[in-house]
């Protein structure tokens, strides 16, 4: 439950017929994390991919390549094919695929193609539309030459000053565009002129007739084309329905078979055996043996290497030694790879996963902080938030967003926030008894509302019914609807915010203390953790005795049992630090008291939420039943209340956001930098076992 | 002078959350935007990248707690 889940490195030896049997018996248990081979090992090479591998490769491009022509999307939903009709079609399947839609790609291809040209034609064609001459007037002069272009402002005035008249120029209805005809004697004065005001030439399109009803011929053919074009595309949209399902199964399932056949570049070979080293969990071990002994008998050789420890050294190899002696002796392949992490969890648990990994993979000795952040992360979330108002919604957002993501992500926030919103309500309902920062209740004797000079009506007021401020009693203990406010009892509130500090700390601490047994033994783990428990203790019993002295202003008394005991401690804790760590313990010191003051924030961000809807009531609720109401019209007072209703929703919607973020961000900080630095060493290497994920494939 | 008193410890509170405020400001503009650039070549590393920006929150927690304690004193 707190560590991972012990492994063992296993190894395999077998010939060469049985190695794709061995990888499918591999890949069915899920539970097996290949060791990658060693290029270096001498007597072995790596292995080379299996036969099948380069056929199915070759299948497998060639249906990537439809796919794409037929814009097959990944995420489609299909029915799920059976594997052994791809089996028997796939051959037969991709011919057919490929003559039909390569043939009517092809076919869109060529048309595209054409759409283009006739498109071209007609752009060059459109500026000669408003020049009233035929296209075949263009070319066939000997002493004559014609240009044609675009224009900024009209040459004619300059032509006719330089040439006399010896020319002659058309001109478009706009005047961007001209046509020019020249003797070929005055060509190069002519292009001078034209040069000057903006010229710039365009070709002169082949053809002969009037240019309008070529254009009008050239959009027809247009026209047709893309009509042909449309039905092409409405042909391969029919293929892709038609096949989607067939070509994505067949991709899937030659994936698969291309990623089995290369596994053996994973693993060791010689010329007819092959060898692999895989980490699985200890107590797979049974199921991967018997599964081998089942199909083989004792053909491939399969044995335990070791059982990992979770002492950082290598003294775990003795324990496999003990029974397994001749490995100790020849010891050939220790592959020296990190044991890969597992982390096993409950359903609910399991989803704080992601906040775990979101800072990095815990190692494969040490405690995994996941149930850590699943007990406090919520608790603290829910005490920074407190307040049944804002918990409801965040119950509700929970627990649709668990009924409705699907990505892993997302489903540990929605995890999150439904536990969130659990202990939100429960604070608010028992710790502080209010909702939207509105107190259920007064308890008798205090004036109702949560700062002096602020007096905001409670929900009993408000209602008009009668809510009981004490629920029940347990024995002597009464249960009543809250026992502080937010902003009315800061003192008690803090104090208990620097308790929960120290607990948690404390807790890390413990933790720490563990991590360190487990790796390098007790004595290491009493010098290096248990110094800081002490000094942590220590700094607990000092703290009312400052309290005391510091704020209430008491003198300080030397026969304090707290305090002689609280500074013994520390003493204590601090030798033992320095004989632990060293030197670096005395820089380390002032973090107890930064860390544990670091928890106030639990109730600073309650109180900065507290003090926001405090300001929100304040305005809308004076607004509904403030004094002077009565005198007012009707019609101010219906348009009163809209607005207040208003200011309400917005404002506490505003504080309902920032509470996500700002709780949400708090809490989990106080786990990642405050607890985890107490035992968290992190970056292991995440257990990632052979498997096959289908999706649009079944296997019978 | 009683008024004055109390005015003169609620202009230190405000000092008091306000500079720290500031403070922890100035260091997690630096942090993040560093953080950021980190995460454009690793996404992974969002988590230290989270924890080390808030690391210089505690400056305005501290400010925060010497703030309440002297609006506590008023």
């Amino acid at each position: 439950m707190l560590l991972p889940e012990p492994m063992s490195r296993v190894l395999v030896v077998g010939t060469k017929q049985r190695l794709p049997d061995t990888i499918d018996i591999l890949y069915s248990l899920e539970n097996v994390h290949i060791i990658d081979f060693p290029a270096d090992v001498e007597g072995f090479s790596l292995g080379s991919p299996m036969d099948a591998a380069s056929d199915a490769s070759g299948k497998l491009l060639k249906l990537r390549s439809v796919e794409k022509d037929l814009n097959i999307d990944e995420k489609e939903q299909v029915e799920q094919v059976p594997i052994s009709k791809i089996e028997n079609n796939l051959d037969a399947t991709i011919a057919e695929l490929e003559s039909e839609v390569k043939d009517t790609i092809e076919l869109r291809h060529a048309k595209q193609a054409q759409l283009a040209d006739l498109e071209d034609k007609l752009v060059q064609l459109e500026p000669f539309t408003s020049i009233p001459l035929g296209l075949e007037m263009y070319r066939g002069y000997t002493s004559l030459k014609v240009m044609a272009g675009n224009i900024r402002t009209n040459p004619d005035s300059a032509l006719s000053e330089v040439m006399s008249g010896h020319y002659e120029l058309f001109t478009s209805e706009k005047g961007t565009f001209i046509v020019l005809f020249v003797s070929t004697k005055q060509a190069e004065e002519a292009q001078r002129i034209l040069g000057q005001n903006g010229f710039v030439q365009v070709s002169i399109p082949e053809g002969e007739g009037i240019p309008q009803t070529i254009g009008a011929a050239l959009e027809n053919d247009i026209a047709a084309v893309k009509r042909e074009i449309g039905e092409i595309n409405d042909k391969i949209a029919e293929l892709s329905d038609r096949h989607a399902s067939m070509v994505l199964a067949s991709d899937e399932h030659l994936s698969i078979k291309v990623e089995k056949a290369e596994l053996p570049l994973r693993m060791g070979a010689s010329a007819h055996s092959f060898i692999l080293e895989a980490w699985i969990p200890t107590d797979s071990y049974d199921q991967l043996d018997q599964a081998l002994t089942a199909k083989f008998g004792d053909a491939v050789h399969f044995e335990l290497l070791e059982n990992r420890g979770r002492a950082d050294d290598e003294a775990s190899v003795e324990e496999s030694a003990d029974d397994e002696t001749d490995v100790a002796d020849e010891a050939p392949l220790s592959l020296g790879e990190e044991t890969p992490v597992k982390l096993e969890h409950g359903r609910n648990a399991g989803h704080f996963e992601f906040f775990t990994k979101l800072l990095s993979t815990p190692r494969y000795n040490e405690v995994d902080p996941t149930i850590t952040v699943a007990i406090f992360f919520p608790m603290f979330f829910g005490l920074m938030v407190g307040d049944v108002g804002y918990g409801i919604p965040f119950v509700v957002l929970g627990f649709l967003g668990l009924r409705m993501c699907t990505s892993k992500d997302w489903r540990a926030i929605a995890t999150m926030l439904f536990y969130g919103g659990i202990w939100s309500i429960f604070f608010g309902l028992f710790l502080f008894g209010d909702m939207m920062g509105i107190e259920f209740t007064a308890p008798a004797g205090h004036a109702a509302g949560l700062v002096p000079g602020w007096e905001t009506p409670t929900w009993a007021t408000l209602l008009g019914i009668d809510i009981p401020h004490t629920l029940f009693s347990i024995g002597n203990f009464d249960v009543n609807l809250g026992y502080y406010t937010k902003l009315g009892s800061v003192e008690p509130l803090l104090y208990m915010s620097l308790w929960i500090g120290i607990a948690h700390l404390l807790t890390g601490l413990a933790l720490g203390f563990y991590n360190v047994a487990i790796r390098h033994g007790l004595k290491q783990a009493i010098m290096e953790k248990l110094s800081w428990i002490l000094i942590m203790v220590g700094f607990a019993c000092l703290l009312p005795v400052a309290i005391d002295i510091l704020i209430r202003g008491h003198d300080i008394d030397f026969t304090n049992p707290l305090l002689m005991t609280g500074i013994g401690l520390f003493a204590v804790g601090v030798i033992m630090a320095l004989g632990g760590v060293g030197g670096m313990a005395i820089v380390e010191l002032p973090e107890v008291m930064s860390n544990v003051l670091s928890y106030t924030r639990l109730i600073a961000v309650g109180m900065s939420k507290a003090g926001m809807a405090l300001a929100f009531n304040y305005i809308s609720l004076g607004m509904i039943v403030g004094i002077g109401m009565e005198n007012m019209d009707p019609t101010t007072n219906i348009v009163m209340l809209i607005s207040a209703l208003l200011i309400f929703t917005v404002g506490h919607l505003a504080i309902f956001i920032l509470a996500i973020l700002s709780a949400g961000l708090h809490g989990i900080r106080l786990q990642y930098v405050e607890l985890f630095k107490k035992f968290y060493e992190g970056g292991g290497l995440e257990f990632n076992p052979l498997k096959i994920k289908r999706r649009y494939t079944v296997e019978e | 002078m009683v008024e004055m008193a109390s005015g003169l410890i609620a202009i230190a509170a405000s000092v008091a959350v306000g500079v720290t405020g500031l403070a922890s400001a100035i260091a997690e503009k630096d942090i993040g935007s560093a953080a950021i650039g980190a995460m454009a070549e690793n996404e992974k590393l969002f988590g230290k990248g989270l924890i080390l920006t808030v690391i210089p929150e505690t400056i305005v927690i501290f400010g925060l707690v010497v703030a309440i304690l002297l609006w506590l004193s008023m």
